[in-house]
């Protein structure tokens, strides 16, 4: 028992670490032997936990997320209308990304480095939400709810003015938006994407 | 595998959307009665789950088949 413990307390500090590397130096830029060095293990014991450093990365990924279950919580917790379901289900994301912001340098660093990695932040975190707002706003639009916009562009809309945000209040600490909190800025922000395709209730 | 009553097929959902059209559809049943729910999102198994600890109805039975995941809950 005492060593099963011990292994997982491993593996925990073996991503804790990977964690603020990956969030430094993106993908590309630490290698296993970096990362073995800085836990103080070598690089035989970080493939025991491990398979790959892909496979540690996804482990870093998942340890960043809001566990599913707070997602579904959210989603039955209040009313079922689509802008208290997307306040809801964004308040949960927002949570987490102010928890630890590291989780967006990461996608920042995938960005730039491109490829299958940055793809993967977008299935792994805002997909979910982007595909909420689409099939959501294809009924709204049949029910005269909102305006006849393109709800794939629209989609797109919010996930860049969410980013926008995060990028403001978690990365670069604007002074700008120093008397808002993060919460508060994109709630506002929420807003205004209602009165942009003419939401209503 | 129990009888079902009601069907819902959330086949190219994301969550929250199977959560919710499965919240309408066990809301419109009675007591006892059962659905059975068809998705794609891999992630569904654990949402379910995690559906009906929260809202307690029945989790019958859960599993895959040729990339589709089943799930039979029982309306409390």
């Amino acid at each position: 028992m005492a060593k099963r413990m011990k292994a997982a307390e491993r593996r925990a500090s073996i991503i804790a670490v990977s964690k603020v590397l990956f969030a430094d130096k993106g993908f590309h830029g630490v290698s296993v032997d970096e990362i073995a060095r800085r836990v103080g293990v070598s690089p035989a014991v970080l493939y025991q936990h491990f398979t790959s450093k892909d496979d540690l990365y996804e482990a870093v990924l998942d340890s960043l997320a809001a566990p599913r279950e707070t997602y579904v919580e959210a989603t039955l917790d209040g009313p079922d209308d689509f802008a208290s379901v997307l306040s809801r289900v964004t308040r949960v994301f927002i949570d987490r990304v102010e928890e630890d912001p590291d989780y967006f340098r990461m996608e920042l660093q995938s960005a730039l480095e491109g490829g299958d990695i940055a793809n993967r932040f977008f299935a792994s975190r805002w997909q979910s939400i982007a595909d909420y707002i689409e099939y959501s706003l294809r009924e709204l639009v049949q029910e005269n709810r909102a305006s006849v916009v393109n709800e794939r562009t629209a989609a797109l809309l919010f996930q860049g003015l969410i980013r926008e945000a995060i990028y403001n209040k978690c990365i670069i600490n604007s002074e700008r938006y120093k008397e808002t909190t993060l919460q508060n800025l994109v709630q506002q922000l929420l807003q205004l994407f209602l009165q942009a395709i003419n939401y209503k209730e | 595998m129990s009888e079902y009553q009601h069907e819902l097929d959330a086949s190219g959902l994301n969550c929250p959307l199977p959560i919710l059209r499965a919240k309408k559809t066990i809301a419109s049943m009675n007591s006892g009665e059962v659905v059975k729910i068809i998705a794609t999102d891999p992630g569904a198994v654990k949402d379910f789950e995690a559906f009906c600890k929260q809202t307690g109805n029945e989790l019958l039975s859960s599993g895959e088949a040729a990339g589709k995941f089943e799930f039979q809950i029982r309306k409390q």
